[in-house]
């Protein structure tokens, strides 16, 4: 009996490893894309709803869990929204000069992106990978960045299939990319820990961050374009072993955020 | 023949919910992960001598497969394992009557 019992689970392993190896070695994984492509088509109608679903109830979980500091938060939101207009007419200013000055020197308009918008609709179990219903016949290729409509940067297309693609998020533990601290001159490279999770590294101990300096995407790594929203100097790391400083990073991205995302086809 | 059909649906929609759902509750940040629960209560709770939970891993580790970045096998494979370790587990070393009994 026992040796029945073991015979047939030997049996089974066998013929799984023995798929695994066909589908991995006849044409480069085209069959493997085929097969992921015509699942995901078939699950898209399921995935919109649950993901919405997941969206509307986690947040009505979240108001109730945090109605206690809505009247706190609505109290600073306030005061920071006087702040931030006060800047909005300093930068309508600004903005005002830099057009007269462009059309001065003759200059173009900057550059705007070229952008294909998608949905996400799921992410994956064990990594920090989202899958979009965007894909290789909406002009979707490996590599581009992904952004929120509030230009907060989510990461970049990690895998194209014919109508979906799979989006490695700046959270990933395999992700890094260069970073700077808005409006200063520091630069360094923002690394995934995974789990919504990352800091910026390789930055020079002679350079100053501060606590609530905001991260932007910088255009060095050649990925990203330049200043798309990463998130908030939490604390800051510094050793007199190591060479560089590092910091922990509030992130914007957040899950409950990852509904309409755009993919940066030009920059 | 019909329980596996059955077994298919039932685990393409626990995939389903699991990815596109449960991803949104996440507690300290790590997401409830029900694949690891069902395969090891489908492993322990059956009889030893069966192989619906083999078959069950096969089905779960492929649809992990499907949802995941990694090629198709990837999660078959451990799931399997997996299952072959509880299996193992109980019929060598545990000496319960309520895992010998079907």
């Amino acid at each position: 009996m026992r040796f029945n019992f073991l015979k047939n689970k030997f049996l089974l392993l066998i013929i799984a490893i023995l798929v695994v190896l066909f589908l991995n070695s006849y044409r480069e994984g085209f069959y493997q894309k085929k097969i992921k492509n015509f699942f995901y088509s078939l699950s898209l109608p399921l995935q919109e709803n649950f993901w919405k679903a997941g969206i509307n109830i986690s947040d009505f979980f979240k108001t109730i869990s945090n109605i206690n500091n809505l009247k706190k938060e609505n109290e600073e939101l306030k005061l920071k929204n006087q702040e931030l207009l006060s800047r909005v007419s300093e930068l309508e200013n600004l903005k005002n000069e830099n057009e007269s000055l462009r059309s001065a020197l003759g200059l173009g308009l900057e550059k705007e992106f070229n952008l294909v918008m998608a949905r996400a609709i799921s992410k994956d179990i064990s990594e920090d990978v989202i899958e979009i219903n965007k894909g290789a016949k909406d002009g979707i290729s490996k590599d581009l960045a992904v952004i929120t409509s509030e230009k907060i940067l989510v990461g970049k297309v990690s895998e194209v299939y014919d109508n979906f693609s799979k989006v490695m998020l700046i959270s990933n533990k395999n992700s890094s990319f260069s970073a700077k601290i808005s409006g200063k001159e520091v630069s360094g490279a923002v690394k995934g820990k995974g789990n919504f999770n990352f800091f910026l590294d390789l930055v020079s101990k002679e350079e100053e961050i501060l606590p609530e300096e905001t991260v932007i995407s910088s255009v060095l790594g050649g990925t990203f374009p330049e200043g798309l929203l990463v998130g908030k100097i939490k604390e800051v790391k510094k050793s007199d072993i190591e060479t560089f400083q590092q910091a922990e990073i509030s992130p914007f991205l957040n899950i409950n955020d990852l509904d309409k995302l755009f993919i940066i086809v030009d920059f | 023949m019909k329980n596996i059909i059955l077994l298919l649906i039932f685990f393409y929609l626990l995939f389903i919910f699991q990815t596109s759902f449960l991803v949104h509750f996440p507690i300290r940040g790590w997401v409830f992960n029900l694949i690891f629960i069902v395969i090891i209560l489908f492993n322990i709770l059956e009889k030893p001598e069966k192989n619906n939970g083999i078959l069950a891993a096969v089905i779960l580790g492929f649809f992990w497969d499907i949802f995941s970045e990694k090629f198709i096998g990837y999660h078959i494979l451990i799931l399997v394992f997996l299952a072959l370790l509880i299996k193992t587990i109980l019929v060598r070393y545990v000496r319960i009557k309520i895992f010998q009994k079907s």
